[in-house]
């Protein structure tokens, strides 16, 4: 578990404090998350997918949870995350990193806005149409095309 | 992509858990039934997990790993000593079936020692009762045999004169009766013998001829239990035996 921490924690604390924008909040939720995964470390399939993109959507959705002030929605073994390539390696990593920001960097910001309005703040696509004053089908083909956008850039 | 179009822009939301509503409804009764955009939705969430990487980069303070780790001890003393239960629990249960072995052991020697005991009081009854028998047999074969000599002690010069003896058990209605010197008598005559009650008519007791020597027994004779017996009786009556008598009794005798 040591390990397992010392090399994703900062995934896990990052995704939390992003959504929850308070740093005592991201550390319960870092550690609500590493001791899910201590109890239950078999929750997580190695042969779907990386644990980096797992811990980082479920601890998204364990933030999300807390932010609305509400019991867990999303139990970690629903959730199926696979990354390509895996992210152990730390050059890899390093180089995954900059490819998503950069893809993201170069989206339209009302594009980027959107995706990061739903999996970040956790509103849905009636909010943000609300909070932007966009129309709901703009919000949904927004979304869509963010999310295709960055497949294409992973070649998926 | 999905072939259902019209599905599509909810697929991307559903990843993100940003669809609501009548939509949300709508889309999950359509996942139930479309394998394609189940495939679909699978994908955006990889694609979901690009976007939650993205923010990568802050480093926790370093008493999250410390608590963290206490945590994750504390739990564990915990769950050994949720183990810990169920060992103590089965000692228990070992300890108490190696009592109970124990006690049934003792228990069965007791029962061992008992039984023992009971069979040992029975082979004596048996024993006793196994005496008891060869006496009867030997007594029942001496009353009977053919060569017993019968010797009728009487007083001074006294010819020997015909008698007999009955004893009578009345809770069982059993009878032994014994007789010397009896005269014989012609092939169709024979000598009944009667119970007679302190009142109502005498039972039929047994018939007998007496031997050449004049002796004769009744060994238990068919009759009625609980019946008392004031008198004892002989009568002469015809080969067949009667019912009652037919003649004067030649012997009768009272308790004495």
């Amino acid at each position: 578990m040591a390990q397992l921490y010392e090399r994703y924690a900062s995934i896990v604390y990052s995704v939390a404090l992003r959504v929850l924008g308070d740093t005592g909040a991201a550390e319960d939720i870092l550690q609500e998350v590493f001791m899910q995964l201590w109890r239950s470390p078999d929750v997580f399939d190695a042969s779907r997918g990386s644990l980096a993109g797992w811990l980082a959507v479920i601890t998204r959705n364990r933030a999300i949870d807390s932010l609305r002030k509400r019991r867990p929605e999303t139990g970690i073994a629903e959730m199926v995350v696979s990354i390509e390539p895996d992210l152990a390696g730390s050059t890899d990593w390093s180089r995954m990193l900059e490819r998503i920001r950069g893809v993201l960097g170069s989206m339209p910001q009302p594009q980027r806005s959107a995706l990061e309005m739903a999996f970040f703040d956790g509103l849905t696509h009636t909010e943000i149409a609300e909070r932007t004053g966009e129309p709901l089908g703009t919000i949904k083909t927004r979304i869509r095309a963010g999310l295709l956008t960055l497949r294409k850039a992973f070649n998926r | 992509m999905s072939a259902h179009e019209q599905f599509a822009d909810d697929l991307a939301l559903d990843a993100l858990s940003a669809l609501g509503g009548e939509d949300r409804l709508a889309l999950e009764k359509h996942l139930e039934t479309c394998p394609a955009c189940r495939q679909e939705v699978e994908q955006l969430r990889v694609d979901v997990s690009l976007l939650a990487l993205s923010v990568s980069g802050p480093t926790p303070p370093s008493r999250c790993r410390e608590r963290l780790m206490a945590a994750i001890a504390k739990e564990s003393r915990r769950s050994r000593a949720r183990l810990s239960k169920p060992m103590a629990w089965w000692r228990v249960l070992e300890w108490g079936a190696a009592v109970a072995a124990v006690a049934l052991v003792a228990l069965l020697l007791r029962q061992n020692r008992d039984m023992r005991g009971h069979i040992a009081e029975l082979e004596s009854n048996s024993v006793a009762q196994q005496q008891q028998l060869v006496q009867a047999k030997e007594l029942m074969a001496t009353l009977t045999s053919a060569d017993a000599v019968h010797f009728t002690l009487v007083a001074g010069k006294t010819p020997p004169q015909p008698q007999g003896k009955a004893i009578y058990v009345r809770s069982s209605g059993t009878l032994v009766f014994l007789a010397s010197n009896m005269p014989q008598l012609p092939p169709q005559k024979i000598y009944e013998l009667w119970l007679i009650p302190p009142s109502g008519a005498p039972i039929p007791a047994g018939l007998f001829r007496p031997s050449p020597r004049g002796s004769a027994t009744v060994i238990k004779p068919p009759l009625p239990p609980g019946v008392e017996a004031q008198t004892f009786a002989i009568t002469i009556e015809r080969a067949a035996g009667s019912s009652a008598p037919t003649s004067q009794p030649i012997l009768v005798g009272t308790r004495g």
